[in-house]
């Protein structure tokens, strides 16, 4: 591996980082989705740093699975951001709130 | 002995109870018939008490009460002279009085509670007369106080009654303060309290604490006697039926303060503060209450006033250390007093409840001779006309605060000098005015045989009110005292130079009656056709009701509204609500950190996995 494990892990940090800060700053549900792909991308590519650097294939594998996680969390996100316009709704995140006390 | 006492406690609480049970059962004649019989029977067991009864007081005991940490209260009595003699006038004035308001409830649809209330008044004031223990004489004062409200407020359909009831019971219990006060002192100072165990500890007591317990006992007694400061209630516990205001002002609730100081005569002979405040007290009073008789218009109230006026003379008597003449006072009163209070009675049933006495005159001298020869009899006695038994019994107070050292004392007897002039004179106003006027605005007579009647029963006390006096002339005119002999052992001696100021005084005294009777004849004679004064600060009491509720009742109720609004409301319920506002705006604020949108849950979350991963580098490194 010609890459240091640390700079891996900054680099997925920062990653994850950008994506938190993302899906907190976020009006938009479909930005917020992005966010989230972010910090999982950013979990994965720790997952794979690590794999690569302890010789070890379980990391590719949980890669493969975060992958398969995120796609699938990804449908079903737009899926229900798809839903949510045709009924009449926004992307606004902030808007679904029928279920908090203070509506 | 023990049976006499027994019986004599027994039969006013069998006959209240009886009524009480029997209500729906008695005839009116029944009911009156019940009430005069119990108290025929205490009487006879009064004297009974009294045959059998030597120079050696009796302790008697029923048994213990209350018993905890060395402390006992007995249901005990001590009997001696003094006890002795008060249980029989109680009971001889409380019978004439049943037997006259037999007649005098005739037309009245609760007699059975009357007779009732009556029956246990008397019971009460027997229990204060014969008691040991202070802590049974205090349900015996405490009873007094109830009865006394029960009476004032007897007819409770009309508020005013009520009100005045009402004012009797919490101005007394005003006083009472002091009595339990006291009591607390005692009990924690000697671990008992009764009388015997008082006067046998006298001797060690520390002047401090008897001087404390002194004046609250003092102050007790002046709520139950109607003193200076306590004394507005009696003229409004005009109220209640006439009959009751006799009872009360002659021989039960009035009389129990100062039968009280008497009692505790050997705790007060150690402090002698107390005797004076007593006999200033007592003197100022009676010049209070004689003032403000003046100008009063209505029958009852100039007789409420006077009997305020009466008292302060006993007090003055037993301030002066001299017990003797102070029960002699009162028993002279007791006669006197609740004669005129029943020959009012008779009057304002004849006028069909007209309560003004310039609106009768001299129609109800000859309609009802007899009721005349009553009233001037009791009148004469008031005024303490030479040889009657006022005449006497105020003459022996006034002597004992002129022979009594200090100035204090003098000031008292200049006060009570003058009170016996204002004394006599409202008396005769009152007798000329009722008696002999024309009126300007006369009320209409009623004849009714029941009103002869209820002349009857007064006629011993009429006799009793005129010559009772020689029961205990002064020294100088030879014939034996007989009350004071009686109670030689029971009551501190006379001292000599009572003896000595007694002729002076009594001439004095004449003097001063004549001379109010001369000025009232040349203002009120039936020539003049008097008016009544305008109202004014007599006729209202001089100011003392005002007073009480400007400087008392007002403050108190603004304090009360102070610490209600302001204290309770804005501080204390402020500040509980405020934590709970606070504790609200807090759950509200961590509420929102997760749950108000997404964006905060999500921030929420990341902060606190941020510091969760902090602390644990900070831990791990």
């Amino acid at each position: 591996m010609i890459v240091p494990l640390s700079h891996v892990l900054a680099v997925a940090a920062l990653l994850f980082a950008v994506g938190g800060v993302m899906a907190a700053a976020r009006r938009s549900i479909l930005l917020i989705l992005i966010g989230v792909e972010f910090m999982l991308a950013a979990a994965g590519l720790a997952f794979a740093g690590a794999g690569l650097a302890w010789n070890n294939l379980d990391g590719q594998a949980a890669v493969i699975i975060i992958m398969g996680l995120a796609s699938a969390e990804a449908g079903l996100g737009l899926a229900l951001l798809v839903h949510g316009r045709r009924g009449g709704g926004t992307d606004r995140a902030d808007s679904y709130d029928r279920l908090g006390e203070e509506s | 002995m023990t049976t006499a006492l027994a019986c004599l406690l027994a039969f006013p609480l069998a006959g209240a109870v009886l009524q009480a049970a029997l209500r729906p059962k008695l005839s009116r004649a029944a009911s009156g018939g019940l009430a005069a019989l119990a108290m025929a029977a205490a009487l006879a067991a009064a004297l009974a008490g009294v045959w059998n009864l030597g120079p050696q007081p009796v302790t008697v005991s029923f048994g213990q009460w209350i018993a905890f940490d060395g402390f006992s209260a007995e249901f005990s009595l001590l009997y001696n002279r003094l006890a002795g003699l008060m249980c029989v006038t109680v009971a001889f004035v409380a019978l004439l009085i049943h037997l006259y308001s037999a007649v005098y409830m005739r037309e009245d649809k609760s007699f059975a509670r009357y007779f009732c209330y009556l029956n246990l008044f008397v019971f009460f004031m027997l229990v204060i007369a014969l008691a040991d223990d202070l802590v049974l004489l205090f349900l015996g004062w405490e009873g007094v106080g109830f009865c006394s409200f029960a009476l004032i407020g007897f007819w409770h359909e009309e508020l005013p009654n009520v009100d005045a009831g009402r004012k009797a019971f919490l101005m007394t219990r005003i006083g009472d303060l002091g009595y339990v006060a006291a009591l607390g002192l005692i009990i924690a100072a000697s671990g008992s309290a009764s009388l015997t165990g008082i006067a046998a500890n006298a001797a060690t007591m520390s002047p401090e604490t008897a001087t404390l317990l002194g004046l609250l006992f003092l102050f007790a007694a002046c709520g139950k006697s109607a003193q200076l400061p306590l004394s507005a209630w009696l003229p409004d516990a005009m109220a209640g039926p006439t009959p009751v205001s006799a009872l009360i002002h002659a021989a039960t609730m009035v009389t129990a303060g100062v039968y009280l100081l008497m009692r505790l005569a050997p705790m007060l002979a150690m402090a002698p503060v107390v005797g004076a405040a007593a006999a200033f007290v007592g003197a100022a009073t009676a010049l209070y209450g004689a003032a403000c008789a003046l100008a009063q218009r209505d029958v009852k109230r100039i007789l409420a006033y006077s009997t305020i006026s009466q008292v302060g003379y006993m007090f003055l008597a037993a301030g002066c250390g001299d017990d003797g003449g102070a029960f002699f006072h009162l028993q002279a009163h007791a006669f006197f007093k609740s004669l005129l209070f029943m020959t009012a009675g008779v009057m304002i049933q004849a006028f069909h409840e007209e309560h003004d006495i310039f609106r009768m005159g001299a129609r109800l001298r000859k309609a009802l001779p007899g009721l005349f020869i009553l009233f001037a009899c009791g009148a004469a006695a008031l005024a303490a006309l030479p040889l009657t038994s006022g005449y006497f019994s105020k003459g022996r107070a006034l002597a004992d605060a002129l022979a009594h050292p200090g100035p204090i004392f003098l000031l008292s007897f200049v006060m009570g000098a003058a009170a016996a002039f204002l004394t006599a004179l409202y008396v005769f106003r009152m007798l000329f005015v009722a008696f002999f006027s024309d009126p300007a605005d006369p009320a209409k007579l009623v004849s009714e045989p029941a009103l002869r009647r209820m002349e009857r029963p007064l006629w011993p006390l009429a006799i009793l009110a005129v010559v009772y006096g020689f029961a205990n002339p002064p020294h100088f005119l030879g014939i034996p005292a007989l009350l004071d002999s009686y109670l030689a052992g029971t009551v501190a001696p006379l001292p000599p130079e009572t003896e000595h100021a007694e002729l002076f005084v009594e001439i004095l005294d004449a003097l001063i009656a004549l001379a109010g009777l001369w000025l009232a004849w040349v203002f009120y004679k039936p020539a003049r056709h008097p008016a009544p004064a305008p109202a004014g600060a007599l006729t209202a009491g001089l100011g003392l009701d005002a007073f009480g509720l400007s400087a008392i009742a007002r403050p108190y109720l603004r304090l009360a509204a102070w610490l209600w609004r302001g204290l309770d409301e804005d501080v204390l319920d402020g500040a509980a609500t405020a934590t709970a506002s606070g504790v609200g705006r807090l759950s509200r604020a961590a509420a929102r950190l997760g749950s108000a949108r997404p964006a905060t849950t999500m921030a929420t979350l990341l902060g606190a996995c941020a510091i969760l991963l902090v602390w644990l580098a900070a831990r791990l490194g």
